[in-house]
């Protein structure tokens, strides 16, 4: 099953198209998309995440349309994004954490059971009773895909989690989103060594893809792209 | 910062959620019935002070919860003395001392998620009337947990209003501090789908 089949995919948000005539078809595990700011990569994400409706088109992600099966989408995908402190909701690091298995609507004792193997996984066990709010970046960044990977996501769908963080946090995270081998990766990001570790690129330009094929090739010619 | 759950193993820690945000709200009502005297300031006063003495909480916090109201607690008593007397006044800001300080009690000894699993239980009859009580309940929650959020967006907007060499001023402070507001309730939005939430 493909990650991502795009055909003719447009969005519109008020009087501005910030994607039009999008094409392609994606199945990788990893999949980078690469591209200049404002061209159009956040967008795609949140479009593969259900969290904006194309205009125009036909969008599958993991085989379903995002506009009709929004329910079963969000069961499948997880979104994480650049800004950690925009996505923690819940005041203690475990309760953030088990905030994610709500919709769920397990056992008590199964969503314990999860949250403090999600925990231990991503080295916040020992923050599990301290305020979300005073983590540092890096810590609120590792929270973010706690609370992502603790639902047991088929696709997570990472917009730059690593464009705030230090050279060593960055790599923490990135280690743990290439360690999950049995979830898929969808990854915006401006840090062409870490889409070089993807097994897919795909690059956007002025709101639509341009290329999109081996990781190495699709960054050569982006970075073709970029001389002057 | 909104006060946090303090692990702990006392009273008001094995008291389940419902009981005992209804035994606080019994209590906090009693207590603002109470006639305004001395006396009663002097009874409220203890009252909370005791509701605190206990195992898992103690004194020490029920001076944090008033450190940190301390500015509500200033202005209260600096109108009240203004406007109906120091008997009044004092009487007046004990009763609103102690409302704080008890629904910090609340807070302090409850988990986030047990007291949105009990305000979803309480809200529950409110299917009757085809309203979602699961979400109505999320909705209070996400609203109490934002609050540091916004205290967090406040200072930045203040410090970048004094990076730019800007004196304090209410209309200047208001119109970025509302963007940011707006922008989080946003990203909130897309937080709370990207977990699943409706």
């Amino acid at each position: 099953m493909n990650v991502l089949d795009l055909a003719g995919v447009g969005v519109r948000l008020g009087d501005a198209e910030v994607l039009h005539g999008a094409t392609c078809t994606l199945d990788a595990r990893t999949i980078a998309v690469i591209g200049d700011n404002g061209s159009g990569k956040s967008t795609l994400a949140r479009l593969a995440g259900g969290l904006v409706t194309a205009t125009e088109g036909r969008i599958r992600v993991l085989g379903l349309d995002p506009a009709r099966e929004p329910a079963r989408l969000r069961r499948r995908v997880c979104v994480v994004f650049s800004n950690p402190d925009a996505q923690i909701i819940m005041p203690t690091v475990a309760e953030d954490v088990a905030f994610s298995l709500r919709s769920q609507k397990l056992p008590r004792a199964e969503t314990a059971r999860r949250v403090d193997a999600a925990l231990e996984r991503f080295g916040l066990a020992e923050l599990a009773d301290r305020s979300a709010h005073d983590l540092s970046g890096g810590q609120k960044q590792l929270l973010a895909l706690c609370g992502a990977f603790v639902r047991r996501p088929e696709l997570v769908i990472a917009d730059e989690p690593t464009a705030a963080l230090d050279a060593r946090n960055a790599r923490r995270i990135a280690d743990h989103l290439f360690a999950a081998v049995d979830t898929r990766l969808l990854l915006v990001t401006h840090d062409l060594g870490l889409a070089r570790r993807c097994e897919s690129a795909v690059h956007v330009a002025g709101g639509t893809i341009v290329d999109a094929g081996a990781p190495e090739e699709v960054i050569a010619a982006y970075e073709d792209t970029l001389r002057c | 910062m909104l006060t946090l759950h303090r692990p702990g193993s006392g009273p008001w820690h094995r008291l389940p959620a419902g009981r005992k945000s209804v035994l606080l709200m019994m209590l906090v009502l009693g207590l603002c019935l109470l006639p305004t005297s001395r006396t009663s300031a002097a009874i409220t006063a203890i009252v909370c002070a005791a509701c605190f003495a206990v195992p898992g909480v103690g004194l020490r916090e029920l001076l944090r919860q008033l450190c940190a109201a301390r500015w509500i607690l200033g202005v209260t008593a600096a109108g009240q003395l203004l406007f109906l007397g120091p008997e009044e006044a004092l009487a007046n800001t004990v009763r609103v001392a102690a409302t704080v300080a008890l629904c910090g009690l609340l807070a302090l000894t409850t988990p986030v998620s047990t007291l949105l699993e009990a305000l979803e239980r309480a809200l529950r009859p409110l299917a009757l009337l085809r309203l979602d009580h699961r979400r109505a309940a999320l909705v209070l929650t996400v609203a109490l947990s934002t609050l540091p959020v916004l205290a967090g967006l406040a200072r930045q907007v203040r410090e970048a209003q004094r990076a730019r060499g800007g004196g304090h001023s209410l209309r200047r402070f208001a119109l970025p501090f509302l963007v940011l507001a707006l922008k989080h309730a946003d990203a909130l939005g897309d937080a709370l789908a990207a977990r699943g939430v409706r």
